[in-house]
């Protein structure tokens, strides 16, 4: 698929674990890694809002369309 | 397998109702042990439905008590990460989860007894082939020849849960 997620380059720059991520957006953890690898069916505007508000970014710092 | 299976349920049947209406009189002993061993079989089934150890027994073909539906479905989802995932959609379902092992990759769910229904087991395992991972499930129905689509739709259903929790 050609959009990419970036959410572990996120991570990496605010130095931030996937599970506590997870305890201040409200996923479980197997969701955020399930969508960290990019295999989700879709993602709510709820949870991109939730995970821009907690990592101070833009969605499109997680999400990236590549040709 | 299915043919010989539907003619030796049908000639228990009618062996079982000549034997009732032979022998069937007031405190008779043979009609006793009967349903002695019937009782202490149905007992015997529900103790063990609870374990994942006694899976081969439930979903072995020449086992005529259970009825048993097959179904096969893949997602590009890494095996570990599927398998927590389905233990998250199990809790959420209708199915109540029993038994997990974590090293064999195999999960245990059941749903419960009711009025209309013997319960329901469902086993799942995991294969992978390449980079997909292959999700067996087998539904087997206590003490039901047939399923009567009940183990169909309740797959269905689970599917959709599935389906419905990889949009996060």
């Amino acid at each position: 698929m050609p959009i990419i997620v970036n959410l572990d380059v996120m991570l990496a720059k605010r130095k931030m674990k996937l599970k506590e991520l997870s305890e201040k957006v409200g996923v479980s953890t197997v969701n955020l890694s399930i969508l960290k690898q990019g295999k989700v069916k879709a993602i709510r505007f709820s949870t991109l809002n939730a995970i821009c508000l907690t990592l101070n970014c833009q969605p499109g710092d997680i999400l990236e369309y590549v040709e | 397998m299915t043919t010989f299976k539907h003619i030796l349920v049908a000639i228990l049947i009618m062996l079982i109702s000549g034997l009732i209406t032979y022998y069937l009189k007031p405190n008779n002993p043979i009609i006793m042990v009967f349903l002695f061993l019937i009782v202490v079989f149905f007992i015997f089934n529900l103790i063990i439905r609870k374990s994942l150890s006694f899976k081969n027994y439930f979903t072995n073909q020449y086992n005529l008590f259970t009825t048993k539906v097959w179904h096969q479905k893949s997602y590009d989802i890494p095996k570990d990460l599927m398998f927590e995932k389905i233990i998250e959609v199990i809790n959420s379902s209708n199915f109540k989860l029993v038994e997990t092992n974590k090293e064999k990759l195999e999960i245990l769910a059941i749903s419960t007894i009711t009025f209309k229904s013997w319960g329901e087991n469902l086993y799942i395992s995991f294969e992978t082939n390449g980079n997909e991972t292959i999700m067996k499930f087998c539904s087997t129905t206590l003490f039901q020849i047939y399923s009567w689509g009940k183990n169909e739709k309740n797959y269905d259903n689970l599917l959709n849960d599935i389906e419905n929790s990889l949009i996060v």
